[in-house]
């Protein structure tokens, strides 16, 4: 069982007409005439049933779930109200979008659907082309998990691209463009799996990373291109509050699936299907300065905790980048994947306070992200992405580095 | 009269060697004590870290209390603490029989009882400057990181204004706690903190006023020149 519970009207209805053939969960608050109109078009995104009864969809959105959770739209399809989930007690990026992927999962998972497609609120993706790119490969060609690919600018998802991407792909050894995901499709052997996701699920500061649970439990993982632009309401939140959050949650996870991460060797590559998106070129200079300054800043400042955190010859390195000129300011890809397994690990140790462990990443990061910026500043998308790409397999090389010291903390390098 | 003399002299030094000879007893009876249980508070703390050690207690102990021990001690394990608190307790403990030791042998039970009165101020006071020294280092920590990330260039500045401040604080709080230097030190820590006050007020009203303004306009017009670059960059 996934661990959630839902009230005894939705329950029934559920029981009443389980099972169905594709869940399509819309997390966060969606506008309820706008998610109507749109749910029309879904009719056919799956194929009929062996006997020509045409499948059964059911479109799920957040709400109270008290009185009349399922209703009935036109072509026999559902429309169910799921218990929206308490928000997290402050303010956030994504534990709330996880938390709601988690309900609509366990949801799809009590009506025993074959297919679950979660939405992001915006509902940007909720249209019939990408709704059925994503659910096709899993009710037809048994995949496990279709997770989306979305166009982005060399400037876009940054901390994406720097941490989360990669450490995702050298840990778990599958290559997942965007491992924490608005939008994807899994199939029915992994909802359990995915809703419940161990005891972390309980608690509030885990993020899902959907990839991740897949990779780990040996599911097959695909991704399909989804032409859509989400912009997370970050309002209030600022770039420390959003690196604590992200790169903490994954922290957090290679720590409880330590024992799965350091099994996985070589990674594989996700089937990329369809179409790929157009690349969305950005031709604006950026000032790398700024970033720079606040890189020399922290390295002023925070070596007492950064000689906590990383090794005397990481250090060193870090001070010789600091005394370097803006324009050449470059971060080498296997400093910067030192870098981040030693805060994984000092995360895990807790040498220094984890609040403290981040807050200190802040700097490295905005000195990694001025690198990646003057080197990617004459490249198209198509090769910043080739520079991603790289990224990723330094940080499998590195990976013999991060086992070492997750082995033996103690042990100098 | 030589005689009288050379007779007081000679009375004076049998009794001040009888006195002595009286606490003496008393005097070892402490220091053997002691001994005996700074012996068992190490074994007794060598052992526990070996059976916790086995155990994997770090590893095994709850998350949310190692948690609340890494947030106010970072650099120890809940081994090492514990271990310490042991071997402190025994410590302790030998004081405490030591005392009470000296009291029964010597003649002077007097001292004693004002002792076993001190301890539970000496014990407090230790809990408030451990506690003090903590959070100095947690706030300082904090506000570096905070003012790091801020982009501020006198971050360690105020880290360590921060750090002395606290301790400051809590070396005044031990002091009255142990009653010791009674108004002088409520005195001396108003006039100190009053006085870092009236300076930073001074600072800002008179001396470095154009100072100040400039760094406030500076940090003030920060966002604006900044925004134009944060746009183009997506971080999430």
């Amino acid at each position: 069982m996934s661990g959630i519970e839902f009230p005894a009207e939705l329950q029934k209805k559920i029981d009443e007409t389980s099972p169905v053939d594709v869940v399509i969960g819309v997390t966060g608050t969606a506008d309820l005439s706008a998610l109507r109109t749109k749910a029309k078009c879904l009719r056919g995104i799956a194929p009929d049933g062996e006997n020509g009864q045409p499948a059964k969809i059911v479109v799920a959105y957040a709400g109270a779930a008290v009185a009349d959770p399922v209703t009935a739209l036109e072509d026999g399809m559902l429309l169910a109200e799921y218990p929206t989930p308490p928000a997290a007690e402050v303010m956030n990026l994504w534990r709330d979008v996880s938390a709601a992927q988690r309900s609509v999962l366990a949801l799809a998972a009590a009506w025993q659907s074959r297919a679950c497609m979660v939405i992001y609120g915006d509902l940007a993706g909720l249209e019939a082309e990408p709704v059925r790119a994503f659910v096709e490969p899993v009710v037809k060609g048994g995949i496990d998990l279709v997770m989306p690919v979305y166009p982005v600018s060399k400037h876009d998802g940054l901390i994406n691209k720097s941490i989360l991407a990669p450490m995702s792909r050298a840990l778990y050894g599958k290559r997942v463009r965007w491992p924490l995901a608005a939008d994807y499709c899994a199939g029915a052997k992994m909802l359990e799996k995915l809703a419940s996701d161990g005891a972390r699920a309980q608690r509030e500061a885990d993020l899902l990373w959907p990839s991740n649970v897949v990779a780990m439990n040996g599911g097959q993982i695909n991704q399909a291109a989804l032409k859509v632009r989400h912009a997370p309401p970050a309002d209030g939140l600022d770039l420390n509050a959003v690196l604590q959050e992200l790169v903490g949650s994954l922290f957090e996870e290679a720590e409880a699936c330590a024992a799965q991460w350091q099994r996985a060797r070589a990674s594989q590559p996700a089937t990329r299907q369809g179409e790929p998106c157009p690349p969305v070129e950005s031709g604006e200079p950026v000032d790398t300065g700024p970033m720079v300054e606040s890189f020399v800043i922290g390295s002023r400042n925070l070596e007492e905790v950064w000689r906590l955190v990383m090794p005397p010859a990481t250090v060193l390195e870090l001070k010789r980048l600091a005394r370097l000129e803006p324009e050449q300011f470059r971060m080498p890809d296997a400093l910067w994947a030192r870098i981040i397994y030693d805060f994984a690990l000092a995360h895990r140790m807790r040498r220094v306070s984890r609040t403290h462990v981040l807050g200190a990443l802040t700097p490295l990061y905005l000195g990694w992200v001025a690198s990646y910026v003057q080197e990617v500043a004459g490249a198209t998308a198509l090769e910043a992405e080739r520079r991603v790409d790289q990224l990723g397999k330094v940080f499998e090389e590195q990976k013999p580095y991060f086992v070492s010291r997750w082995r033996w903390p103690e042990r100098a390098v | 009269m030589w005689n009288q003399i050379g007779q007081a002299i000679h009375d004076s030094m049998a009794r001040v060697m009888t006195q002595i000879a009286k606490l003496l007893p008393g005097i070892l009876a402490f220091i053997v004590a002691l001994l005996i249980f700074l012996v068992l508070g190490w074994l007794f703390a060598f052992v526990l870290r070996r059976v916790l050690t086995a155990m994997k207690f770090d590893e095994h102990v709850g998350r949310g209390a190692r948690g609340s021990i890494a947030e106010m001690s970072p650099e120890h394990t809940p081994t090492v603490l514990i271990t310490r608190l042991v071997f402190w307790c025994f410590v302790v403990l030998g004081l405490l029989v030591g005392l009470s030791a000296f009291g029964a042998s010597s003649a002077e039970p007097g001292v004693a009882a004002y002792v076993f009165a001190y301890v539970p101020r000496l014990i407090g006071a230790a809990v408030l400057l451990f506690a003090g020294n903590v959070l100095a280092r947690f706030l300082s920590r904090s506000v570096l990181i905070g003012a790091v990330n801020l982009n501020l260039h006198y971050a360690r500045l105020l880290a360590l204004g921060v750090k002395w401040l606290v301790l400051v604080l809590t070396a005044a709080m031990v002091l009255d706690h142990l009653r010791i230097g009674g108004a002088i030190v409520d005195l001396a820590f108003g006039i100190l903190f009053g006085g870092i006050v009236f300076a930073l007020a001074l600072a800002v009203g008179l001396g470095s006023r154009e100072l100040v303004s400039r760094s406030l306009g500076r940090e003030a017009a920060k966002p604006s020149e900044v925004q134009p670059e944060q746009q183009k960059l997506r971080h999430f």
